[in-house]
């Protein structure tokens, strides 16, 4: 296929205008691609939304395949973007939760990862450059569409992860690569421990090694202890070798790829989510202890050992009763780790999450691009 | 005023660490590119993280513009003081931990790039950006710049092996950027200060993550009859979507010029090009890829290709390549690079355009590049006392630099802009893009003290600012 140009710049001039609009009348706005993941982080205190889909058509920029780049508009979906790659004999390792129904550009701008990250890394590993509109209403066009680039200041990384709070991102380019000849998935019962030890011996990086606690695995049909899911690929004498290789954990068992999308959208719409992470050789420790909590109270967490993260879903409904009981079960789950809340009860954030961009860099950063606070505000626990 | 700084300096780090006479000050005149000089007002250079933040505090106090330099090897400029004070960080060489069990180390800002690697090495580990000046180069410094090298191919460059920083801000003021102990969230400072060129402030201690040694690796020379030829291997190798760790190409003039010097390393002297290739990981399967790539590499005309067998001859090949830039310097006394990167399909049209713009302009442009990223260098060595070869080089580098940025490419994937590349800056990002990162550098150098006048035009700037500095004037 050779390289397909988006016939217009769509409606960014629109966009522009309403965000000046709400600058000028101090609405702050509530930033929306496929409106697939509005439950994760804060309570945001917006009066409307920015519907980017209705401003912002899913278009591809620039996709040669010979460069292994692909510029896009933001609103295209994870799932278009695969069908594209996947007919040129590519693939996009981004595999955040929620499945590929999401925008690329909502991707981006949390940052999410998932297990793919093991290998390729978080967003920021990927994208190369990005068009936003920011909250003073000027469009910025950071990076590029090159696989190298130190032209200026960072403004690309800046923007992801930012929440939207630096601005609405409208265009993203992305690092490639190419789909593997062969590609395995095993699963494998073992401790957390042993799961480390062979990952981090291995001579073989996979492009997903994540731990499952023993309901996650039974409920995902792999297995009925803590259990390795590992997905190889490569030529075919690699993913041989490599398979052989974490067979020195005990029986592993194949495994339909499927289940990495079956992962994907586990979490039940009213789950408490949140992420706790430490040093890669600390991890084993502190799953166990996360493990023993959560199979007490019926939640479920997966990990990725390489990156030293576990993603902790924990059932509840809405009763206060039960916020307390949640509030308890995270003050038990988060001690001696980092924590990172995705998805909580609205009247829990406050209590329980530091904001997270609270110190004089970020505010000076957030001022500076978003003066009047119309973006998201509160989605970081910004103070106002 | 300067007498009374240079006595509050020597207080904090001692007498002979302030450097003050012209004469003690010209070793300091230039960076990597001999082509600029500027002569700092006086350097000083700490030996202690102590005596780090308490020369900045002190600058801070005195509203003093500074330069923060690592090994002056940078490629841009960019560690130029143009009368003002530079800030030596070469003396700060602590690896003050290297932690096997999580392959990472903490190390100071003048650690050089391939002691880290040496000090790696006992653990079977190495730091993987490789910069081609590895042996002079310290890690301040390629966090500044973002640094990449040939094997950041596979491996990815500065920004992607930095777990988390201690910076000082050049308020004086000391934050911790990323975080060593699992993730973070909010905004990505740490990504952010990675690449900033010293405009953000320096590095007090830099957690980097290692990597494991690679189980096999294999190392091919593949010669070429054109260039054409060579660009055309490079891009069927990535269109097929296998990463080698590193593929490099080289013209018959560097070539030419290696195998003159004391790092010949047996290059073919009458290729046309060649591509020096690294594939590396686990044993099995390595030797299929390398098959594929040597199919590749004939498929689009190459006259031979071969293969390292054993340590030292793969050493010999990469020593070749990595001294390239210093091999010139038989040439002539002066010497340009350049660093943009173009789309890898682009690779044979770019370089046959470079090659017309050399014709054109009656200059001899060497190539020796990260092919497989798509990074040029392309270079020219020149007299720079002759005043007629010294515009036709800049008037030849500034055309191949506009060709790239026409390909859809940019004008710098690991040296940094600095001072050389900042008139190329408007016609690759829009005025409110460069006011955007004129802000952000604000943010974290409201006096813009920090390396000043480098990276973004100030002119660019005005509209974001409501009150522009006004005290790198009155310095100066």
């Amino acid at each position: 296929m050779a390289m397909s140009e988006a016939p217009a710049r769509d409606h960014t001039a629109t966009l522009v205008d309403e965000v000046r609009r709400a600058r000028a009348d101090g609405t702050p706005m509530r930033i929306v691609g496929a409106g697939r993941w509005l439950d994760a982080g804060r309570p945001v205190r917006a009066e409307r939304t920015l519907e980017l889909r209705t401003l912002v058509s899913p278009e591809i920029v620039h996709y040669e395949p010979g460069d292994l780049t692909l510029t896009v508009r933001a609103t295209a979906t994870l799932e278009a973007i695969d069908r594209l790659l996947r007919a040129e004999g590519q693939w996009l390792p981004l595999d955040p939760a929620g499945g590929t129904g999401g925008t690329i550009g909502a991707t981006i701008a949390t940052a999410s990862a998932g297990p793919l990250s093991s290998a390729f890394g978080t967003p920021r590993e990927q994208v190369l450059g990005v068009e936003v509109v920011t909250g003073r209403g000027e469009v910025i066009r950071a990076g590029g569409r090159v696989v190298k680039n130190v032209a200026g200041f960072d403004l690309t990384r800046l923007m992801t992860g930012a929440w939207g709070t630096l601005g609405a991102i409208t265009e993203v380019s992305v690092r490639l690569r190419a789909l593997p000849a062969v590609e395995a998935t095993v699963a494998v019962s073992t401790s957390a421990a042993d799961a480390w030890h062979w990952i981090s011996a291995s001579e073989y990086t996979p492009y997903a090694a994540e731990l499952l606690t023993p309901s996650l695995a039974r409920a995902l049909a792999v297995g009925d202890q803590s259990t390795l899911l590992v997905r190889f690929g490569g030529n075919e004498s690699l993913v041989r070798s490599a398979l052989q290789s974490v067979s020195s954990l005990g029986d592993a068992r194949a495994v339909d790829g499927e289940v990495w999308s079956r992962l994907s959208v586990r979490d039940a719409a009213d789950a408490a989510v949140i992420r706790l992470s430490t040093r890669p050789s600390r991890l084993a420790l502190l799953w166990e202890r996360v493990t023993t909590v959560l199979e007490r109270v019926g939640g479920e967490a997966h990990a990725t050992p390489r990156r030293g993260v576990i993603r902790c879903i924990v059932p509840t409904d809405a009763s206060d009763e039960e916020f307390a009981r949640l509030r308890g079960i995270i003050q038990a789950l988060r001690v001696e780790a980092q924590f990172v809340a995705e998805r909580l009860p609205a009247s829990l954030w406050s209590s329980l999450v530091p904001p997270t961009a609270a110190d004089n860099l970020s505010r000076g950063i957030r001022s500076a691009f978003d003066p009047d606070r119309i973006l998201n505000p509160g989605i970081l626990g910004e103070l106002a | 005023m300067n007498d009374d700084l240079i006595e509050q300096l020597r207080a904090i780090v001692g007498e002979r660490r302030v450097l003050a006479r012209a004469g003690e000050l010209r070793t300091y005149e230039s960076d990597g590119l001999p082509g600029y000089q500027k002569r700092p007002s006086l350097a000083v250079f700490p030996g202690t993280r102590d005596e780090v933040v308490t020369v900045v505090r002190l600058l801070a106090e005195r509203s003093i513009p500074f330069v923060p330099r690592g090994a002056g090897t940078g490629l841009s400029g960019g560690a130029l003081a143009d009368e003002v004070v530079l800030l030596g960080l070469h003396r700060l060489k602590g690896i003050l931990s290297i932690d096997a069990d999580d392959a990472r180390a903490v190390v100071e800002p003048g650690v050089v790039n391939s002691s880290l690697g040496r000090a790696a090495a006992a653990f079977g580990l190495h730091y993987a950006p490789d910069p081609s000046s590895q042996t002079a180069c310290t890690i301040g410094g390629n966090v500044a710049e973002n640094a990449g090298g040939p094997h950041c191919l596979k491996y990815g460059v500065t920004l992607n092996h930095v777990l988390a920083i201690t910076a000082l801000l050049p308020s004086g003021e000391i934050v911790q950027l990323g975080n060593p102990d699992g993730e973070t969230d909010g905004y990505d400072l740490l990504g952010t200060f990675i690449g900033s060129e010293g405009c953000f402030g320096v590095a007090l201690d830099v957690t980097v993550r290692l990597t494991k040694n690679p189980q096999a690796v294999r190392t091919l020379l593949a010669d070429f009859m054109s260039v054409d030829a060579a660009a055309h291997a490079v891009s069927a190798v990535i269109a097929a979507g296998i990463v080698p760790a590193a593929m490099e190409m080289m013209d018959a003039a560097t070539v030419q010029v290696v195998e003159a010097s004391i790092y010949a390393a047996g290059y073919p002297t009458d290729a046309a090009a060649i591509l020096l290739i690294d594939l590396d990981g686990a044993a099995a399967g390595l030797d299929d890829d390398a098959a594929r790539v040597a199919a590749f590499c004939r498929a689009a005309g190459a006259r031979g290709v071969r293969s390292a067998t054993d340590p030292d001859e793969r050493a010999r090949l990469w020593q070749g390549r990595k001294k390239a830039f210093g091999a010139m310097g038989r040439l002539s006394p002066a010497l340009v690079v350049q660093d943009a990167v173009v789309p890898r399909t682009k690779l044979p049209e770019v370089l046959a355009e470079i090659h017309r713009i050399a014709a054109r302009h009656d200059v001899h442009i060497c190539n020796v590049f990260h092919a497989g990223d798509g990074n040029l260098h392309p270079n020219i060595a020149y007299d720079p006392t002759s005043a007629d070869e010294a515009a036709r080089v800049h008037a030849a580098m500034s055309e191949v630099m506009r060709a790239c940025i026409a390909a859809g490419g940019t004008i710098t994937g690991e040296h940094g802009v600095g001072l050389d590349k900042m008139p190329y800056m408007e016609a690759l990002f829009t005025p409110a893009t460069l006011a955007a990162m004129c802000a952000l550098r604000e943010v974290f150098d409201p006096q813009r003290r920090a390396n000043p006048g480098k990276v973004v035009p100030v002119h660019a700037c005005r509209e974001w600012h409501a009150a522009p500095s006004t005290r790198e004037a009155a310095w100066r």
